[in-house]
């Protein structure tokens, strides 16, 4: 491929921190690479595991958390389950081959836009060095057969 | 009125789902009676031809059971397909792949090479493989192409219904048979099973508390099992919270934790991630550190929350590298 | 070459089979092939899984 890649990553930032850090690095004309899709969502321990393994399947390269630091969720213990269900999540796309830098979780307050900065920049640097994230899309019966064609040429 | 014609078949599966017919016990023949079976292998002698000289839609219902993994199990479905009025996906395989699904952990490539070549029981020394053609005295010899992915049978055709379970409880055979009999089956897509979670006709539930905290996972060979308080609660990985009802809880009563055959409730789309999410929040940690130990206490999660669904769930297989 | 005799699929007992009989010129039974077209990798899979789990995963070799 001559063409670069250029990683998708889908970030998952808490309204209340992350989501404001983030406009904050906006106004402040901190770069940082634009491969993000932000999804803004009350808290991160709104994440649900499906809308990660979702965001994956639909073409994410990587999958970003943003929340409060610890003590600090709105809601008490958003971030507390957002910390948990990472960690169980972490040996699942581990077995499933997907690599430990293309899901990552933050703690990043509302001022913290450089965090954002930083954390976004080295994502997109290191997915860049991996290279695209290959899920198989699921069959329909439609599409079956062409992906059929696909897998014979894969497999021995 | 002649008797609306039925057919079952079973794909990528163990048998089981076939037993679970059986054990309508005498309640069968009330089916029998009601229906003519026109295509049965484990039971009668019809052969594929006789399938493909059926009309189009001459089969009022076909139940499928089993995981499609091979090209003739495509091959039969489509056809089954064509035949049939109604497609009934049966039993957890062909649902959400059930545990042959749990081979997308893998690919052909090392399934055949453990399988053919370094498995302690084999003795292969030519290093034959299964071929799709061989030919022997002038005339071909054919085996299916094995997959590299494991599908649910609604990923290669259209499905009407689902009968979830490994293998689907009597009772909710019974209840699929009847509705299709008298015509009051609900809107296509469902799964012909109570819409809530197993926790809510457990036995055990009362001793479930409200905000279970788990300060250690336990597996079933640490403890001896209380026989009847909550599983989840004594600390063992019971994924009754994530898992459709309908089953009576059968392996609960028999002093097990649920690892989550019947699937998820109609509002939930990956089981796994959803029981993995339940699993998560009862650990009773906050901290970084005891949140690892407590998490790191859950044997094999990615075989444990898709025990019976994994090709049925978002990542559906593991990346190729 | 005499005639190819296929069976397919073998009834009345579980498990998939098929039975390919080749027969000669003179019509007797050349050679036959019994052959099983299920592969499903339990001896695969089963690794890694909990411990307690294997007697649920390998009574799904055989259900019957
Ligand atoms: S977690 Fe298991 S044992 Fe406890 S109530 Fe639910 S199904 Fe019953
Ligand atoms: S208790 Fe769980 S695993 Fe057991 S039959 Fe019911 S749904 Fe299936
Ligand atoms: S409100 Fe920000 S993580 Fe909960």
């Amino acid at each position: 491929m001559s063409e670069q890649f250029e990683p998708k990553i889908v970030a998952f930032f808490c309204n209340w921190c992350t989501y404001t850090a983030a406009d904050l690095a906006g106004i402040s004309r901190m770069k940082y690479a634009p491969n993000v899709r932000v999804v803004r969502l009350m808290c991160s321990g709104r994440v649900d595991p499906q809308f990660i393994l979702a965001a994956f399947r639909d073409g994410a390269d990587g999958v970003l958390i943003g929340g409060c630091h610890p003590g600090d969720c709105h809601y008490q213990e958003g971030n507390y389950k957002a910390l948990r269900r990472f960690h169980l999540l972490k040996p699942v796309l581990e077995e499933m081959n997907i690599e430990d830098e293309r899901f990552r979780l933050e703690w990043i307050s509302a001022s913290e836009g450089d965090k954002v900065q930083k954390v976004i920049n080295e994502m997109v640097e290191q997915i860049t060095k991996l290279g695209p994230l290959d899920l198989e899309p699921i069959s329909t019966p439609e599409t079956l057969d062409e992906m059929l064609e696909k897998e014979q040429e894969i497999a021995v | 009125m002649s008797k609306p014609k039925v057919g079952f078949y079973w794909c990528a599966s163990c048998g089981g789902c076939e037993e679970a017919v059986v054990d309508l016990n005498e309640g069968v023949l009330d089916v029998v009676e009601a229906v003519d079976i026109v295509f049965w292998p484990v039971a009668l002698d019809f052969k594929r031809s006789d399938v493909e000289a059926m009309e189009d839609g001459e089969m009022a219902v076909c139940f499928i059971n089993g995981a499609i993994r091979n090209s003739e199990q495509k091959e039969m479905v489509e056809i089954l397909r064509k035949k049939s009025g109604l497609i009934v996906a049966f039993g957890s395989c062909s649902h959400m792949g059930g545990i042959p699904g749990l081979a997308n952990l893998h690919d052909k490539e090392s399934i055949f090479n453990r399988v053919y070549h370094t498995v302690p029981t084999i003795d292969n020394p030519d290093g034959t493989i299964p071929q799709v053609e061989t030919s022997v005295c002038g005339t071909t010899v054919e085996l299916p192409e094995f997959w590299d992915t494991v599908r649910t049978l609604n990923q290669v055709i259209d499905v009407d219904y689902y009968l979830p379970g490994c293998a689907p409880p009597v009772n909710l055979i019974v209840g699929a048979v009847t509705a299709i009999l008298e015509g009051k089956l609900p809107e296509k897509g469902a799964v012909l099973a109570p819409d809530k979670a197993l926790c809510d006709e457990c036995d055990r539930r009362e001793s479930k508390p409200e905000n279970l905290c788990i300060d250690e996972f336990k597996r079933p060979y640490q403890i001896i099992i209380d026989e009847e308080e909550c599983l989840l609660a004594q600390g063992l990985l019971c994924l009754g919270s994530a898992t459709r009802a309908g089953c009576d809880s059968i392996c609960v009563k028999g002093n097990m934790p649920c690892t989550g055959c019947m699937g998820p409730t109609s509002r939930v789309n990956d089981f796994g991630a959803k029981a993995l999410s339940a699993m998560a929040s009862v650990a009773n940690a906050n901290d970084e550190k005891d949140v690892k130990r407590i998490i790191g206490g859950i044997a094999d999660p990615v075989g444990s929350f898709n025990k019976y669904s994994l090709p049925a769930s978002y990542l559906h297989r593991k990346v190729r590298k | 070459m005499g005639k190819h005799i296929i069976v397919d699929p073998i009834t009345r007992l579980e498990g998939h089979g098929k039975i390919d009989i080749i027969l000669n010129d003179d019509g007797n039974v050349d050679r036959a092939y019994f052959q099983v077209p299920e592969l499903r990798g339990f001896e695969q899979f089963a690794i890694g899984r909990r411990a307690e789990d294997l007697p649920q995963i390998t009574s799904r070799i055989c259900g019957v």
